[in-house]
C-alpha cells in the first residue's frame, strides 16, 4: 500500500530548506509520486501602511523570490521524474495550509518548526498542534536550522518510535508499517512515568519493567515480521525528557510519536508530550494523528 | 477572419498557467492579435479546458498546483483525439530539466512522447510569443 503519495511542504525558507527535502527523496521508494510547494507570505509583511497603502511591489517582489527557489527545487524534483506543484500565497499559515489540503489531499505535511516564543505559543498555541488538529494527516516537522542541527541526510534511517499503548499508537504502527521499505534501524521506547512507580518495592519496580518490554518484544517481533529491523528499550521517568534522551542515546535521525487529539485546549495549557516535543525537541518529528 | 498575410485569425488559443498577471498578459497578446484566448489557472482545470474546446493551440506552463504542464503535456501527446494539438511550452522550467524529466517518465511508462512545439523560457517579449503562436498557427 502507497501510504505517502503526495507531499506538501510548507516552507518559509529560513526555516525548510532544499536539504530537508532531498532527505525526504527517499519516499519514492515508498510510494512518493508527487510533491507541492506552499510557501505563505504573512500578511504583515505586505500589510497597508500608513502614507505606502497596500505594499504591492513588496508582495510581488517576495513572490518572485519564492518562485525563484521552487522553479530550482522543481527541477530537481521534475528530473527525478517526480510531479510537482507550488503555491505562493499572501495568507495566514494555518488557513492557507488547510485550504491547499482541500485542493491537493496531500498524504503528509511537512513543516518547520513555528519561531514564536514559548509565551506566544501559550497564548495562540503552536501552528503544529493547531495543524494536527484540524488537518488530521500526519505531520513531519523539522527544526530550525542551524550550523549544529542539520537535517539528517537519512531521515529514517534510525527511526524512534515512543509508544504509549494508546489506539493512536497503534495507527501509528500500521503507519510505520506503510513505509517498511525506507527504515533502517528501528528504535522503540515506552516511557513508564515515575508516578506509576510511586509507592513500589525493587521487586514491584522490575515487574513493571518485564511487563513492558515484553509488550515492546513482541512489537519487535509484529515489526520484524514486516521486514523492519527494531530494538526495544524501557526507559523510566519524564516521558518528554526520557525520550528525548533516549533519541539522543541511539543517535535518532527522527522522533515517530502518535498524536491523540484528546484534550487539546487542556494541552494548550499543560502541555501534552507529542506537543512538546514536536515543539522542543532538536531532532525532526513525525506526528500521526489518532484520526487518519 | 483573415489578416493582411492572408493567415486565418480565428483560432482558439488555451493558456494554462497559474499566474494571474501571465496569463493576462498572454491573453492580451492574443485578442491584439485577433486569437480567442481561453484561459485555465492549472493542469486539472487545463486538461478539462482542452477536452471541452479543443483549442488550435495550448501554451502550458510547467510548475502549476493540481497537475504539472509536464504531466498535462503527457496526457496530451499520449491521447488519440488530443496529441495532435500544437503546445508550446511557456515556463520557467528549464528546457533541459524538462526533458530530462520528460525521458525518466518514459521509462517508468515504458513509451516515449514527442519534444513540445517550441519552448520559451520566461520572461518572453510579446514579438516572441506571438511570433511562436503564428509559427504553430500558420
Amino acid at each position: 500500500m502507497k501510504i505517502i503519495k503526495k507531499l506538501l511542504f510548507v516552507t518559509k525558507f529560513e526555516d525548510l530548506c532544499y536539504d530537508a527535502l532531498k532527505s525526504l527523496l527517499v519516499l519514492q521508494r515508498s510510494g512518493l509520486e508527487h510533491v507541492v510547494f506552499l510557501n505563505v507570505i504573512e500578511r504583515d509583511k505586505v500589510a497597508m501602511q500608513r502614507g505606502s497603502g497596500f505594499l504591492k511591489e513588496e508582495e510581488i517582489k517576495l513572490k518572485e523570490t519564492a518562485n525563484i527557489r521552487f522553479i530550482d527545487w522543481a527541477e530537481n524534483l521534475f528530473e527525478l521524474g517526480l510531479e510537482v506543484g507550488a503555491y505562493m500565497e499572501v495568507s495566514t499559515l494555518i488557513p492557507e495550509i488547510l485550504r491547499v489540503i482541500e485542493k491537493e489531499s496531500p498524504d503528509l505535511i511537512v513543516i518547520g518548526q513555528s519561531h514564536k516564543s514559548v509565551i506566544k505559543q501559550l497564548y495562540a498555541g503552536s501552528d503544529v498542534m493547531e495543524l494536527v488538529r484540524r488537518a488530521r494527516i500526519p505531520i513531519l516537522v523539522f527544526k530550525h536550522m542551524t550550523e549544529d542541527n542539520l537535517v539528517p541526510e537519512k531521515l529514517f534511517e534510525r527511526p524512534m518510535f515512543a509508544t504509549n499503548w494508546s489506539d493512536t499508537a497503534k495507527k501509528t504502527v500500521e503507519y510505520i508499517k506503510g513505509i517498511k521499505n525506507i527504515i533502517g534501524q528501528m528504535h522503540i521506547i515506552h516511557v513508564v512515568k515515575e508516578s506509576d512507580l510511586k509507592g513500589t518495592d525493587s521487586h514491584e519496580v522490575q515487574k513493571v519493567r518485564k511487563i513492558q518490554r515484553k509488550k515492546l518484544d513482541a512489537l519487535c517481533e509484529e515489526l520484524e515480521n514486516e521486514g523492519i529491523d527494531a530494538r526495544p528499550h524501557v526507559y523510566v521517568g519524564d516521558p518528554q525528557s526520557e525520550i528525548e534522551k533516549a533519541a539522543r542515546e541511539y543517535q535518532a535521525t527522527i522522533i515517530i510519536l502518535g498524536s491523540s487529539e484528546k484534550n487539546m485546549i487542556l494541552d494548550r495549557w499543560v502541555g501534552s508530550i507529542a506537543r512538546n516535543i514536536a515543539d522542543k525537541s532538536i531532532y525532526p518529528c513525525l506526528l500521526i494523528p489518532g484520526k487518519l | 477572419m483573415i489578416d493582411q498575410r492572408g493567415e486565418t485569425m480565428s483560432y482558439k488559443v488555451l493558456v494554462v498557467d497559474d499566474d494571474p498577471d501571465v496569463r493576462s498578459f498572454v491573453v492580451t497578446v492574443l485578442e491584439e492579435n485577433q486569437y480567442i484566448p481561453l484561459e485555465a489557472e492549472d493542469g486539472v482545470a487545463g486538461l478539462e479546458m482542452i477536452e471541452k474546446y479543443k483549442p488550435d493551440l495550448v501554451i502550458l506552463d510547467v510548475l502549476m498546483p493540481r497537475g504539472s504542464g509536464i504531466r498535462l503535456y503527457r496526457k496530451l501527446k499520449t491521447n488519440d483525439h488530443l496529441q495532435s494539438i500544437p503546445v508550446i511550452m511557456f515556463t520557467g522550467i528549464a528546457l533541459r530539466s524538462f526533458l530530462k524529466s520528460q525521458k525518466v517518465l518514459d521509462e517508468f511508462d515504458n513509451g516515449t512522447v514527442p519534444e513540445p512545439d517550441i519552448y520559451l523560457e520566461k520572461p518572453v517579449e510579446p514579438e516572441e510569443l506571438i511570433e511562436a503562436i503564428r509559427q504553430k498557427l500558420k
